[in-house]
């Protein structure tokens, strides 16, 4: 099927189905139906939102379009491609992508720009690809399509950042496809930091060859309303998948995390920790679904999630779920939702930190374990540095 | 003046009373083992001395060097330079131990009037202290006691406590869990961090850490109360005779 009539299959699916509702078993409490009375129109104009980039390759995307200014791929290395998606007809494009949610039918519908990766075999990009998403424009409404091709042996990095401006009312709506091939290594991160009044939802696909490794990060601090559909297929043997995230909520946030692994071939490993720390009225949904197969023996999978309440107000509705037709398998999970540890309080106390300091310590501590498997060490200072500015900003 | 002088403690813990009246005096430079049976009322007299707030005073005193320590919150008994080794050391994934120990050491210094550490002066007190416990440098860089063993989170104890060079040290039970080799260095970094100055109160069931740190007084506690005191020799004799003809004296 050629992309404009997968375009148009979906706009007419959409047009049918619409947004989900809370009757929705994946969406009971993930309620999303203010976006059908708030209207969210595409208005492409430069943004004025600062950013640091984290590479040499940036690509910025500005209010739902590439901006070819602010965007540099000098030295991009042979055997490496990145481009806009659309001047790309990319057959793979929706192969991955293929639920009937909502949010992917509209997205496919209208994405009105986004990124298109392929690594080459064998080629291993070093430089991390930072594509950035500047939102300024109120009423806004951007969806974007990107996808990541890392063929058999090509190693990747790619970034994905979302900035918006302070106050500003506006709908994010990101499709991401992952292909990665035989032996191939995707490191793919998440930060998101939209507006307070900014609604964010995004699904990411990857699907995995042999011996092949994709991981996730994704930290969330903005938006006051959104979404994380992460989904990933374990196809070939001795692939491992690494699903990570934390969350830091405030006010009247809500922001929802749906995995889903699916292990349909032996020998794999999925780990996914996630942390959420929750203030004021703060809500967060997690829901980690882990798919064996019968075919998938010897599958190792952990996942776990921890939640920190700061406030008797804030609220967390956490369910793993294991889904297990193997055998021989290694599958553990967890969800923990609590305050901090009363003797972990104590040891540092008489370790001389006051009462403050103790718990500033153990909080950002809290939040840190997520951050130990992040490879790429300006991600790791970035992402520290935003855990530290928004618990001075609880503190305040 | 005594360094830690404790007068009449009494002490509850979920409202159950454990200890019904403790004596002790120590003066700087001495080493003092308080040794009991399981239920004594050790580890309840370690942390209310170090004050944990799930421990409630209900009677006596405690003196610090001079100061009223029922005044005083955990932190800033910390910070006068008082030290307690955990019998069970807290596990802290997520924050390295070099990073703790640089909060816990400047939270110190600062208290004390003098100037922070910068990243290298804390490197050249770390490179130091830690020829004293022969602590490996990547437990420096590994989350506090996360995946330790008994004997590097008690090795890890020592370490921090001669990092943060307290007036007072508490050992309670630091022998429990460690095997002879692990003993030896923990008991060794002990006796280097002993002077004129400072004073300790090492805690134990067994006799045997005694062999390595060894003592100046001996109090035997049952049942919340010191029923004996003497020299080192009365190690020996409890480890002879048990704690039997005590427990039956308290009653």
């Amino acid at each position: 099927m050629d992309i404009n009539t997968r375009r148009e299959e979906a706009a007419a699916a959409f047009a049918a189905k619409g947004l989900p509702t809370v009757k929705e078993e994946a969406w009971r409490f993930t309620n999303v139906s203010r976006l059908n009375e708030e209207t969210f129109d595409a208005v492409w104009q430069a943004a004025e939102v600062s950013f640091d980039p984290l590479s040499d390759l940036v690509v910025v995307f500005e209010n739902g379009k590439w901006s070819v200014e602010a965007s540099s791929l000098d030295g991009l290395p042979e055997g490496v491609r990145v481009r806009s998606i659309m001047d790309s007809a990319d057959a793979r494009l929706g192969t991955l992508a293929d639920s009937d949610s909502g949010f992917v039918l509209s997205n496919t519908a209208q994405f009105s720009d986004g990124i298109l990766i392929e690594v080459d075999a064998g080629v291993v990009l070093e430089e991390p690809i930072h594509v950035v998403h500047l939102a300024d424009a109120e009423g806004g409404s951007f969806a974007y399509r990107h996808l990541i091709a890392a063929a058999a042996g090509a190693n990747v990095t790619v970034i994905e950042e979302y900035i918006g401006s302070a106050g500003v009312r506006y709908l994010t709506n990101v499709v991401t496809e992952a292909f990665v091939a035989d032996g191939a290594k995707v490191d793919h991160y998440k930060i998101q930091r939209e507006s307070a009044a900014a609604y964010h939802f995004q699904t990411l696909e990857s699907e995995l060859g042999g011996d092949a490794l994709f991981s996730n990060h994704a930290v969330t601090v903005g938006g006051r309303l959104g979404r994380n559909d992460i989904r990933g297929r374990l196809l070939g043997e001795e692939s491992e998948a690494i699903c990570n995230g934390l969350y830091l909520l405030g006010e009247d946030q809500l922001f929802d995390t749906h995995l889903f692994m699916d292990h349909a071939v032996p020998k794999c490993q999925s780990h996914e920790l996630y942390k959420g720390i929750l203030s004021d009225q703060a809500r967060a949904v997690f829901c980690g679904r882990i798919l064996v197969q019968q075919d998938a023996q010897e599958t190792d999978a952990i996942q776990s999630n921890g939640n920190l309440l700061l406030s008797r107000a804030a609220k967390v509705n956490t369910m793993p779920q294991l889904e297990i037709y193997a055998d021989d398998v290694k599958c553990t999970h967890g969800a923990t939702i609590g305050e901090l540890d009363e003797q972990a309080l104590f040891y540092l106390q008489t370790r001389g930190m006051d009462p403050q300091q103790a718990h500033g310590m153990l909080t950002f501590a809290f939040a840190n374990e997520v951050l130990d498997e992040v490879a790429c060490s300006v991600v790791k200072l970035r992402i520290e540095a935003m855990v530290q500015a928004w618990l001075a900003g609880v503190n305040e | 003046m005594a360094l830690l002088e404790i007068i009449e403690l009494q002490a509850q813990v979920e409202e159950k009373q454990i200890l019904n009246g403790i004596n002790l005096s120590i003066q700087p430079g001495e080493v003092h083992a308080i040794m009991g049976p399981n239920g004594s009322g050790k580890s309840t007299l370690s942390n209310v001395l170090a004050g944990n707030e799930s421990y409630e005073q209900t009677g006596g005193n405690v003196l610090f060097d001079g100061a009223d320590l029922s005044e005083l919150d955990a932190h800033e008994r910390a910070r006068a330079g008082l030290f307690l080794a955990f019998q069970y050391p807290v596990e802290i994934a997520g924050i390295s131990n070099m990073y703790f120990l640089k909060a816990a050491v400047n939270a110190i210094r600062e208290h004390r009037g003098e100037k922070q550490l910068d990243a290298m002066e804390f490197l050249d007190v770390i490179e130091d202290k830690k020829k004293l416990v022969k602590i490996r440098e990547d437990l420096l860089e590994r989350a506090v006691n996360s995946g330790f063993s008994g004997g590097e989170k008690k090795r890890n104890e020592i370490f921090q406590m001669a990092m943060l060079e307290p007036k007072m040290a508490i050992l309670d039970e630091t022998d429990s869990g460690l095997d002879i080799d692990a003993l030896r260095i923990v008991a060794d970094g002990v006796n280097a961090l002993r002077s004129p100055e400072r004073g300790f109160l090492v805690i134990t069931h067994y006799q045997r850490l005694l062999e390595y740190i060894v003592p100046d007084f001996v109090h035997v506690l049952v049942n919340g109360r010191i029923v004996k005191s003497g020299g080192k020799e009365l190690a020996l004799e409890l480890e002879e005779h048990g704690y039997e003809a005590f427990e039956g004296a308290a009653v």
